[in-house]
């Protein structure tokens, strides 16, 4: 907000309450307020401001990508963690299904249906791993930016 | 509304919006203060080279202080230096100074030159408590001085502005 002949009055009268110099040689106090108020640049800010956003802002977009990243590893390392264990897990199940399958129905049968199932498996983890960057970078739960 | 310094804090992660949202919030008491120190030349240098620093050193910013004060602590910093660089000379007369009234443009062009010609500690408490209506205490930890330095120069400036208003109205 621009400064006022009156806001330069009342920081100058406050000054005045404060200095024992001032009260003891009074200065002209309306006069500085003024000549305070007279001195205002003519200067567009908006336009010092969109020149300086467009120099920075490959500053920012270079820190904002840096970031990505870090967040898509993190975020990689922390859902391959339980891999090992879901790996195991399923490969459990796929063997158990097959002695079971393959008790009630022909090898081969049984052998196509737990191998079709395997490759069910295989492509839904590799859907779920490469979803994790793009759902990092997006963060979609968060409030989209504005256009510049 | 988000605080500067919770800005500040986003700017390390490169969010743009926290920096139009601060270039917002002070381009015009930040060009100001500065063309008022360096008498209208080099603004937009300095005014550019302010925030990148803002920018750069954002990760260092300590969010326990106040944005305007380590903000306005940079652009003293780097008015000095312009001014070690350059000596300090009068303030041309601004390209949009050029429609207006013709009075009121030599007055202001006459007030920037006085102001161009105090002392640069006079100048600085000036700028600082009186056009940008910091406290006397935030001033002093700008400038990194006792609080009674501050309003000992503040008397001494405005001593001087009202004896130089004074010879200027005789």
């Amino acid at each position: 907000m621009p400064m006022t002949h009156d806001n330069h009055r009342a920081q100058l009268n406050a000054h005045h309450a404060d200095c024992t110099e001032c009260q003891d040689a009074p200065l002209p106090l309306d006069r500085i307020a003024t000549f305070l108020e007279t001195a205002a640049p003519a200067i567009d800010a908006a336009a010092l401001s969109r020149q300086t956003f467009a120099q920075l802002r490959p500053e920012l977009q270079r820190r904002a990508m840096a970031v990505g990243w870090r967040r898509i590893a993190i975020g990689l390392l922390l859902s391959l963690l339980p891999l090992p264990l879901v790996l195991a897990y399923n490969v459990c199940f796929l063997r158990l299904m097959y002695g079971i399958l393959s008790a009630l129905l022909p090898g081969t049968l049984a052998t196509y249906l737990v191998l079709s199932y395997g490759a069910f498996l295989v492509l839904l983890f590799a859907t779920t791993y490469a979803a994790i960057p793009l759902l990092v970078v997006h963060r979609p739960f968060e409030t989209p930016a504005a256009p510049a | 509304m988000a605080s500067d310094e919770d800005l500040v804090g986003r700017l390390v992660d490169g969010d743009e919006l926290a920096l139009r949202e601060l270039l917002r919030r002070y381009e015009r008491p930040l060009s100001h203060f500065i063309y008022r120190h360096t008498g209208g030349r080099d603004v937009e240098d300095l005014y550019q080279e302010t925030w990148l620093r803002v920018v750069q050193h954002a990760a260092r910013f300590d969010r326990s202080r106040r944005f305007s004060t380590w903000l306005f602590q940079i652009a003293v910093n780097l008015c000095r230096d312009w001014h070690r660089r350059r000596p300090p000379e009068p303030a041309l007369l601004p390209d949009s100074a050029a429609n207006d009234a013709r009075p009121a443009v030599e007055a202001r062009v006459d007030a920037m030159r006085l102001l161009s010609t105090l002392p640069e500690p006079q100048r600085e408490v000036i700028l600082l408590r009186y056009y940008q209506d910091l406290t006397e205490d935030e001033v002093a930890h700008i400038l990194d001085c006792p609080k009674g330095t501050v309003k000992s120069r503040l008397h001494n400036t405005l001593a001087r502005l009202a004896a130089t208003v004074a010879g200027r109205e005789q």
